[in-house]
């Protein structure tokens, strides 16, 4: 199989970047989207040009490195998997595709198709610890949590972080990301003890970090590899208005944790 | 205390505020609708239920007031928040294919703006006769102001209808995605309860427009007459 590939090059964060044509030969259908990308690589590598940089690392569909636009959606045209899971047979031979790095103020583009994602650390961060005793292994079953609150939390916690969901939204909203991760703590004893200022945390960060702010169009959860329902964004405002009504009973300043996150 | 003022200052904040005022304005518009379809039951009906709520004064210019307030609030935090979204990505996407989100989800903005030129239009043509001032303040047999007549001469212009229809138009748009998007953001989500929360907005996109569209219609068509 033979594409026409239509990439987005740009030499660094402050350069002009611009698309480039390129002719990917002898694909095979069997190849991912990635292998392809490494072929067109190594062809510009033998004729002395710079390669294409993207992100990649397992290539399993579970690091959440890979991060590229296909064609117009966050991991390409099938649902539920990340680009590094995108065979070139899902294409028709001699397609056209068009390659653009996740876009959004919060994820700065460090060269070609690779972006800064650390805002998502940073959100990550601001969550800060939960209330787990060190030491010793604690003994199964003491903490009896339900079935259906185990699985709704690691629906939520099989989130991975790659931000399709912000490069989905028309608006670049980080909803989906925070609301995985903050409904993931609150569903669990382990992290209910520090649910009020988590949630209040992580979207002060979220905002401060230049997402946009959600508008229920639900593109996030179409492209999200993990299929992350935007029922979690749901349970993040109510988590963000209980938040709000827990805070009117406690002291006005109180002693944080977490002054190295604020 | 922590100040509840600092909570709303947030894009999840400013986003509730929003649907609150959303829904209050949805509230408003179904029972102005409702009111509207009086007209079916003959100038008596319409001109004494307009009657009745100009005879409390206090009550009329306190919901007026409220109205406008929270019309403010919401076109205030729309346009703050829109300012914000368009901020967060500045380089656009040349190749953009959406997934699953609706056509009224993306044209909240362009519905809004619709919405609300027709609203000050509606507002200057029957409120305050400003627009069409030949049947303003004419009083009916039984001494009241004659609101049926007023309507009933409108809507026999083919520009006013289409205005209205347009107008219409927008408001489904609209509240197509309004109300469930704001249900979403008040938190409103159980799986016992999803599908009727999705369902909610286009169920009442649907009655508002075709309760007003029924009223414009049937004076247009004659099936109503003064």
């Amino acid at each position: 199989m033979k594409f026409s590939l239509n990439i987005w090059r740009q030499k660094g964060p402050d350069e002009k970047g611009s698309f480039m044509t390129y002719e990917a030969r002898d694909v095979s259908a069997g190849m991912s989207f990635l292998e392809m990308l490494d072929g067109v690589n190594q062809g510009l590598i033998a004729k002395g040009e710079e390669p294409v940089a993207f992100e990649q690392d397992c290539r399993e569909g579970i690091c959440g490195s890979c991060s590229l636009v296909i064609n117009g959606i966050p991991h390409g045209p099938d649902r539920g998997i990340t680009t590094c899971q995108l065979y070139m047979r899902r294409f028709p031979d001699g397609a056209a595709i068009t390659i653009e790095p996740w876009r959004a103020r919060a994820f700065p583009i460090i060269k070609d198709l690779v972006v800064d994602r650390r805002a998502l650390d940073r959100v990550m961060q601001a969550g800060g610890y939960i209330s787990v005793n060190t030491g010793g292994a604690v003994d199964g079953n003491v903490l009896l949590i339900s079935k259906d609150q185990a699985e709704t939390a690691m629906d939520a916690a099989s989130c991975i972080g790659c931000g399709a969901c912000v490069a989905a939204c028309k608006n670049a909203s980080a909803m989906l990301f925070v609301a995985a991760k903050v409904s993931h703590l609150a569903l669990l004893p382990q992290g209910k003890p520090e649910r009020t200022r988590r949630v209040k945390a992580m979207l002060g960060v979220m905002d401060r970090e230049g997402f946009g702010s959600c508008g229920n169009q639900n593109e996030c959860e179409a492209v999200c590899p993990k299929g992350i329902s935007v029922r979690f964004i749901a349970a993040l405002n109510r988590e963000y208005l209980r938040a709000g009504v827990v805070e009117l009973g406690l002291p006005a300043e109180p002693e944080s944790p977490h002054a190295e996150s604020a | 205390m922590a100040r509840p003022s600092n909570h709303f200052q947030s894009t999840v904040g400013s986003k509730i505020v929003m649907a609150l005022s959303g829904l209050g304005l949805v509230i408003y518009v179904i029972f102005h609708m409702l009111g509207n379809l009086q007209v079916f039951e003959g100038s008596h009906a319409l001109n004494g239920y307009a009657a009745f709520l100009r005879e409390m004064p206090i009550l009329l210019w306190t919901a007026r007031a409220g109205l406008l307030s929270i019309v403010v609030l919401h076109i205030m935090l729309a346009i703050q928040l829109t300012l914000r979204n368009r901020r967060a990505r500045p380089v656009a996407y040349v190749v953009r294919q959406y997934r699953q989100a609706s056509f009224s989800s993306r044209t909240m903005a362009a519905s809004g703006l619709v919405l609300l030129l027709f609203i000050i239009f509606h507002l200057l043509h029957l409120t305050a006769g400003v627009i069409d001032s030949s049947s303003a303040d004419r009083l009916d047999a039984e001494g009241h102001r004659d609101v049926y007549g007023k309507i009933i001469h409108a809507f026999q212009n083919p520009f006013i209808v289409a205005l209205y229809l347009a107008g219409q138009l927008g408001l489904g748009l609209h509240l197509n995605h309004a109300v469930t998007s704001s249900l979403q953001t008040l938190g409103l989500e159980h799986a016992a309860f999803n599908r009727l929360f999705k369902a909610a907005g286009p169920t009442v996109a649907l009655l508002v427009v075709l309760g007003n569209a029924a009223i414009i219609l049937a004076i247009f068509l004659g099936i109503v007459r003064g």
